[in-house]
């Protein structure tokens, strides 16, 4: 049942003309602007990794991000109530909710991967891309659970304010647009426990020749298990609320 | 009350509050498998709560919901209950056929013989419109589309709130025809309305709701022989009003600067009664709103 009201989502999500815009256009687009006008800096090509990592995670963050907010704007529709009435469990709409939201996230990275490897001729061993982009793409988790805790708790106007927070000011923090070494320290340290630099770090660890730090694991586990008891809570008081 | 475990709906004192409002005050309800029942109030009677706890939806502030012996999301979760809430607006994004499949998908694999997709969509007279963007539709073929979602799982229990509300005549006849298909393969069926004529003509049995408690319970014929059908009026001159209150068919009356106006439920025999003991007076005749109708009910001290 998980797979089929999955795939209704996720159609849903497909045929939304802003999401293509919000998650797929724009990413792609900044990342042409920044690596051609090598605003990152240093080396052109190593700036054209980092900012693919960063643009591609950019438009996976913005894609889970929207997951939250379709929920929220679903709420007064009636549907999650339609869906309470219909066999199947809240557990499984909730999974549901969450996994279309990581799917959703595929297109974006896709796209800004291919943009690097084909315009920037960002050169990666196949083992390495395909490692970058199965980080990119399953790392993003964590934030797609906690969009889908701010998507019931939220009614749609702040979710989308939420949403918008999260994605562009957790972006910046986390040094998807800049990289961190160019913050000041105190700031760097900051930006180092966010959810989102991890995730990049994911990636970038990779990219750079390496394997992802186990402290960088540790720090999304971390982020994970609180955005799940989260979501959890959102979605059980929900549900009993009506 | 009968504890009956095998009984679609079963409402043991079931109360709720909204603030400071008291939407429901304990109601009473068990509905025995196979019938049509109608939740006949006026609008804010407390029926849209009653059925949200009813559902599962809502959760009682005090008493219990069951349906067939058990908590109602059981019952939900087994496919046994297509319900349709009084509003809701369709999703983006998918056909109406695509949603109308998901529905009965969801009820297929939840164990239920379900019919066959076309077959439903003829059924909820969505054919024409099967292809179209489910948030595209006017406002009767959006809720032929949820009446399709309801019953999209063959439901032991049919639960429809307001299922008239907005169609017109021709999608009304429609609606109820497909409710009496459901009720005559064997399923239980309640629905809520605020039209006497609607409860009377599809249900076996009448639950008046007003202000958050039943205050009658009978068959289509005991309810009408209850609810003052007719306002009869005229000026009282020097007649105690009290002498009117005995007179034949005469529920509930008020008096209103001089005039008297007698709820009844056979205006007929309260004429002859008023011609008979030289009454009457600048009379007059009309229809007893469902409003008037419900505050006798409620005046007479809510007796079942």
């Amino acid at each position: 049942m998980i797979l089929a009201y999955t795939r209704l989502e996720v159609t849903r999500l497909l045929r939304d003309g802003g999401y293509l815009a919000m998650c797929l256009v724009s990413p792609l687009m900044m990342y042409l602007v920044f690596t051609n006008l090598d605003i990152a800096g240093g080396d052109g090509r190593d700036a054209a990794v980092y900012a693919m990592v960063g643009m591609a995670g950019f438009g996976a963050v913005g894609a889970v991000m929207n997951g939250g907010v379709a929920i929220a704007e679903d709420k007064p529709l009636g549907w999650i109530a339609q869906l309470r009435l219909l066999p199947i469990r809240p557990v499984e709409v909730v999974v549901g909710r969450t996994v279309c939201a990581v799917v959703a996230s595929a297109p974006p990275i896709a796209a800004v991967c291919l943009a690097g490897g084909l315009v920037d001729g960002v050169g990666l061993s196949p083992a390495r891309w395909v490692a970058v982009v199965l980080l990119l793409w399953l790392g993003v988790t964590p934030l797609a659970v906690l969009s889908t805790g701010l998507g019931y708790t939220l009614p749609p106007r702040l979710a989308q304010l939420a949403g918008m927070a999260f994605y562009l000011g957790l972006s910046m923090l986390g040094g998807l647009w800049f990289p961190i070494a160019k913050f000041p320290g105190w700031l760097a340290d900051v930006a180092r426990a966010t959810p989102v630099n991890r995730y990049g770090d994911l990636a970038w660890a990779v990219a750079d020749g390496g394997a992802p730090a186990a402290s960088t694991v540790a720090v999304l586990a971390g982020w994970a298990a609180l955005f799940t008891v989260f979501a959890t809570y959102a979605c059980r008081r929900a549900v009993r609320r009506g | 009350m009968t504890t009956n475990t095998t009984e679609p709906v079963v409402l043991d004192g079931v109360a709720k509050s909204y603030g400071p409002v008291r939407a429901v005050a304990g109601i009473d309800l068990a509905v025995a498998a196979g019938g049509v029942v109608a939740l006949l109030g006026p609008n804010g009677a407390g029926k849209s709560t009653t059925i949200a706890m009813l559902l599962g939806l809502t959760e009682p502030d005090s008493g219990r919901a069951a349906l067939f012996g058990g908590p109602p999301e059981r019952a939900v979760r087994a496919g046994r209950v297509g319900a349709m809430p009084q509003d809701g607006r369709l999703i983006g994004g998918v056909s109406v056929r695509e949603l109308v499949a998901f529905a009965r998908g969801a009820y297929a694999r939840a164990g239920r013989d379900v019919p066959p997709l076309d077959e439903l969509l003829e059924t909820a007279r969505l054919t024409g419109v099967a292809g179209r963007r489910a948030d595209r539709l006017s406002g009767g073929q959006a809720q032929r589309v949820r009446f399709a979602l309801a019953v999209a799982g063959n439901p032991d229990l049919l639960v429809l709130d307001e299922p008239s509300a907005g169609l017109d005549a021709e999608a009304r006849r429609d609606l109820w025809a497909a409710v009496r298909g459901c009720a005559a393969r064997g399923a239980t069926v309640l629905f809520s309305t605020h039209y006497l004529a609607e409860a009377d003509e599809f249900a076996d049995r009448i639950v008046v709701v007003d202000r958050g408690r039943v205050v009658a319970d009978g068959t289509s014929t005991a309810i009408k022989a209850r609810v003052p059908a007719r306002t009869v009026s005229l000026d009282l001159g020097d007649t105690p009003p009290a002498a009117l209150d005995a007179l034949p068919g005469v529920v509930g009356g008020e008096v209103r600067g001089g005039r008297a106006e007698l709820h009844t439920t056979d205006s007929d025999a309260t004429v002859r009664a008023l011609a008979d003991a030289g009454l009457l007076r600048g009379l007059e005749v009309r229809g007893a709103s469902l409003e008037e109708a419900f505050l006798t009910l409620t005046a007479d001290g809510g007796a079942r």
